[in-house]
């Protein structure tokens, strides 16, 4: 054993000693050895030969020595890798072409699937992610909602004590709300959580405790808080004395009870919670809206969750929920908040609504993100697959280049196994190199798409962190292995395989013709997939452009919005709307402000109030139906530029007792059709008590689009904001005379003058806020552009090796044919001719690639047809003549060639 | 290129070459000649098996070699057993006498 290691230590570490008296021991044999043979009688200089003929090969004995050294394949790996460094760093055009192709390959599939595993992989960071699980209820709700996922407290509560398969269930709801104290305020992302949340999660607390099933027994009673851990710190500092001490939360105190554990955000990936408070405390967290005392069903808005008992499936679970579901519906259509908010044949369908299980990890984001971010991984595979054709090409043509040389060290005693390792290891370097560039280009990457992604003021401490971790360096290098195995063995096979007599003997320019198929093949595999993704590019440029064409109906340069709470302040709603009447006035009088609108609903972000509206003749509506609502200030119109077409818009005079609305002409044609809608009344329909129609219609405005540039204008009803019911939150549109940017630190000043408790959020133009809107259309497109030209740039260089190789091949033959009197027209098309039968190849294999994945983009498109055959062809005249460029030039080198010349070529 | 060799087990190889330091310490050639001498010819061992071998058992620890000098006074590597090589001498001996009877036996049973 210690001479082994002994042994070990000396290969390693006093190698050249080891070979010196390695030669000096075989010179001492063949000296006695000769010796002995010239006591036979034969002459000095044969006998020397002869011992050295006798020994089989100096070299070979010498090298089959080293090979039973200890530790030999570690020498024979440091031998392999500093002879690749030497023949990589000979040739640095082909090593910088080789590593850059590779870490764009890497790097780009590396920042995808970063994101990837970020934003659509990964589970919640708690005791055994898997077991939770969102309940949720499909299909109409026939109600008010904070989105799909969200059920009503009273069937939150129905499902928690009667179900048999979760070991417990607790819920949440997303809240923002105002952080006060000393001389700043913010506005902040909690969660309202019940007592069982902590304890079910298995979140500990970092400092104090956690909130408890005690603190979230009675509504009102326990104003407790639990920061979280990253908030502690950038917001406290990280002071330890806060636990124990009030902070005030929408100006109520709330006595911090605890720290959460580090890197937990709460449970919606993509939107870290702040700070938890119990449910109880609904009432003053959300002033705006109840749900809780009031018991309503028909709002939905806790999503409600479980832990799976041990042995139960998902699927399981869902079953068994089912007829409790059933039993719940069953009751609440009997209930007159129903009959008033549904029209009896509305029964039916809502009776065969379904209780649902997704993963605990789903929220919106990720639903959002899923389809586009797979799409973008499939783009960079595509690429990383082209890169390593492009790279087994570059290398094929290395080796034949090499084949003299590989002949050569075959011909000294080299064993084949040996120049595979060593052309492995060379791909290995490569792309070992390329690895380490492209990681650092994914970390580049990955921080600009996230800031992409995400909205401006969760970015900076968004949990989404662009440091790649284990899984996604073992991602890394499982790509780095594999393709240097897929590029480099091919080469690497073809290179052990040379002849030597063969190789060494022809000098002339006749190269060997077995490889020139298979990089023909490579080739054309690359056409291919730069046809798919230049297609995919196409289509999806095409798409931003017709969405960036829509626009809203309005003009929307010159235009600024922000919103404000003032009720999370603590304003009473007296308080609330005073405020905005003052703040109406003081915003007038900005430099460069023209008018200012009020909206209680902000435009084109998504979200909308419906209510089913009944009148003389109609009754309700299912909600796909229900018209858009919104309750506005006086010059909102004008604001936006939007013209009244018939009657009047509102006035500062128009307050109670009478109701008023301004409708728009979808609205006039449904509910009020024949005649003039002006005078006319509807009425808002409310599953707490009965109503009559009776709101008067004084206005009418033309259709414009409400919650996204791909809708058509729905029905849409105003309402003055000052007498409506969601004026707690308000968003405020300012036209503006110069640059709407050149304001918003002027705004934001006079703003913190007029109330210094109540922040300005999301201050932006409208066109910044389009943009956002359609920032994932446009990352798709961007990335997907700058992938389909590189595609293409990556198969123009391949064909023009390719083709430039088989021309010089076939030098003498075009001699001869040039001899024989052909003119350059006959060599350019016999060149040509090969050319475009490989285009046409990769065009025909891309098509059918392209056409049949087409559907996996519907989606994502807007305004086109996935199978558009404008694309289509568009791609492929781009493509064929990028590609017929390439071969041009050699077929027009080939073809200038003079005979003579040709012929003599060797 | 050399002929090729008689088909020597490595086994066989270690013992002859084991079995040819049991004496005294030789150099490569010696070790060469001793192992003709002994098997009366039969095995004429070349170089391209012979150093492999050699340097293979001193990593193995069964020899141990020094520097000397040849009787054409030429500075050369001589190898030695250790106590390690004689006891692998004694129990390769024993089991190869075991294998020759059992193999002789067989070979004559009809």
């Amino acid at each position: 054993m210690i001479s082994r290691l002994r042994a070990l230590w000396n290969n390693v570490f006093r190698r050249e000693q080891l070979d010196r008296e390695l030669d000096e021991e075989l010179q001492a044999y063949l000296e006695l050895a000769s010796a002995e043979k010239m006591r036979e009688g034969v002459s000095p200089e044969e006998a020397y030969r002869d011992a050295r003929r006798d020994t089989g090969g100096v070299e070979q004995v010498k090298e089959s020595v080293r090979d039973v050294r200890a530790g030999v394949w570690l020498d024979r790996l440091v031998q392999d890798l500093r002879y690749g460094v030497r023949t990589l760093a000979k040739n640095p055009a082909f090593t910088l072409i080789a590593i850059a192709t590779l870490a764009l390959g890497i790097g780009a599939n590396t920042a995808m699937f970063n994101l990837l595993d970020q934003v659509v992989l990964r589970l919640l960071p708690v005791r055994d992610p898997e077991r939770v699980v969102i309940v949720r209820e499909t299909g109409n709700h026939y109600g008010n909602g904070y989105g799909p996922n969200t059920i009503s407290w009273p069937m939150f509560e129905d499902l928690r004590d009667n179900n048999q398969v979760f070991s417990e269930m607790f819920c949440r709801f997303p809240a923002t709300i105002t952080i006060s104290g000393g001389d700043r305020a913010a506005q902040i992302p909690a969660e309202l959580v019940s007592g069982s949340y902590f304890p079910i999660l298995g979140v500990g607390a970092a400092l104090g405790r956690t909130i408890a099933p005690d603190d979230d027994a009675v509504p009102d009673s326990r104003p407790v808080v639990v920061l979280s851990y990253s908030f502690w710190r950038s917001y406290f500092d990280g002071d330890r004395s806060i636990v124990g001490r009030t902070i005030n939360l929408n100006s109520y105190a709330m006595t911090v009870i605890g720290v959460a554990q580090p890197g937990f955000d709460g449970v919606e990936l993509g939107v870290p919670a702040k700070v938890f408070v119990p449910i109880m405390m609904k009432t003053e967290m959300t002033p705006h809206s109840d749900g809780l005392k009031d018991r309503r069903r028909r709002l939905s808005w806790v999503t409600a969750y479980g832990r799976l008992k041990p042995g139960v499936s998902m699927e399981q679970a869902q079953l068994s929920l089912q007829p409790l579901m059933h039993s719940i519906l069953e009751m609440e259509v009997q209930q007159p908040e129903f009959t008033r908010s549904a029209t009896p044949a509305d029964r039916e369908p809502f009776l065969r609504n379904r209780v649902e299980l997704l993963p605990g990890s789903e929220n919106d984001l990720r639903e959002d993100m899923r389809r586009p971010i797979w799409l973008l991984v499939a783009l960079t595979g595509a690429v990383l697959l082209l890169a390593c054709a492009n790279l087994a090409n570059l290398l094929l043509a290395r080796a034949t280049a090499r084949e003299r040389e590989l002949a050569v060290r075959l011909a000294i005693g080299a064993g084949r196994a040996r120049i595979v390792r060593q052309l492995l290891t060379e791909s290995l370097l490569l792309s070992a190199a390329g690895a380490v560039v492209g990681l650092a280009l994914a970390f580049l990457v990955d921080r600009i798409l996230l800031r992409i992604y995400l909205p401006a003021d969760a970015a900076s401490e968004f949990v989404v962190s662009p440091i790649p971790d284990g899984r996604v360096l073992a991602f890394v290098v499982g790509a780095m292995l594999l393709t240097s195995v897929v590029f480099g063995l091919l080469p690497a096979l073809r290179g052990s395989r040379t002849e030597i007599t063969l190789s060494l003997k022809d000098r002339s320019g006749t190269l060997s013709a077995s490889g020139i198929s298979l990089r023909r093949m490579l080739v054309g595999v690359q056409v291919a997939l730069s046809l798919l993704l230049l297609v995919g590019a196409g289509l999806f440029v095409r798409t931003l452009r017709n969405l960036d064409s829509l626009g809203p109906g309005f003009p929307t340069d010159h235009l600024l919005t922000f919103r404000i709470n003032p009720s999370l302040n603590g304003y009473s709603d007296e308080q609330t709307k005073s405020f905005y009447q003052r703040l109406n006035v003081k915003l007038q009088t900005i430099p460069g402000v023209a008018s200012v609108g009020f909206s209680s609903m902000p435009l084109l972000k998504g979200y909308a109030w419906q209510n089913a509206v009944l009148g003389k003749d109609f009754e309700g509506a299912p909600i796909e139906e229900q018209p858009v609502l919104s309750e506005i200030g006086p010059d909102y119109f004008a604001t936006l530029g939007i013209p009244i077409v018939a009657g009047r818009a509102f006035t500062a005079q128009d307050v109670g007792p009478a109701k008023y609305a301004v409708i728009n002409e979808s609205f006039a044609r449904q509910y009020l059709p024949g005649g003039n809608p002006i005078g006319q009344r509807f009425g808002l329909v409310d599953d707490m008590e009965p109503v009559s129609p009776d709101i008067e219609v004084i206005g009418v405005i033309p259709d414009r689009k409400y919650r996204d540039l791909r809708e058509t204008p729905p029905a849409q009803a105003y309402f003055p904001y000052l007498e409506g019911v969601h004026f707690r939150f308000m968003n405020i549109y300012l036209r503006t005379q110069v640059d709407p940017r050149q304001i918003e630190n002027e705004l934001r000043e006079r703003m913190r003058q007029f109330d210094p408790h109540v922040p300005v959020v999301e201050l932006q133009t409208v066109n910044e806020q389009i943009g956002l809107s359609l920032r994932t259309e446009r990352l798709v497109a961007s990335l997907s552009a700058v992938f389909g030209g590189l595609a293409t740039l990556l198969a123009v260089i391949g064909l023009y090796g390719v083709t430039a190789y088989a021309v010089m091949r076939r030098t003498r033959e075009i001699g001869i044919r040039m001899a024989l009197g052909a003119v350059p027209g006959d060599v350019i098309a016999m060149v040509m001719r090969e050319v475009l039968i490989l285009i046409g190849a990769g065009l025909a294999t891309g098509f059918l690639l392209a056409l049949a994945l087409a559907n996996l983009v519907r989606s994502q498109l807007f305004g086109l047809n996935p199978r558009d055959p404008l694309t289509f062809v568009g791609s492929a005249i781009v493509l064929t003549v990028a590609a017929g460029l390439a071969g041009l030039i050699p077929a027009l080198r080939a073809s200038s060639l003079a005979a003579t010349t040709a012929l003599r070529h060797e | 290129m050399p002929a090729p060799q008689s088909d020597l087990l490595q086994g066989t190889l270690d013992l002859l070459i084991l079995k040819a330091l049991a004496l005294q310490e030789l150099h490569g050639m010696g070790v060469s000649r001793r192992i003709a001498q002994i098997t009366v010819g039969t095995f004429d061992v070349k170089a391209g098996s012979l150093f492999p071998a050699l340097h293979r058992m001193e990593q193995a620890g069964w020899l141990t070699s020094a520097w000397g000098e040849s009787e054409t006074n030429r500075r050369a590597k001589f190898y030695a057993l250790t106590k390690a090589g004689r006891k692998q001498l004694r129990t390769e001996s024993e089991r190869w006498e075991r294998i020759s009877l059992a193999m002789a036996t067989a070979l004559r049973t009809t």
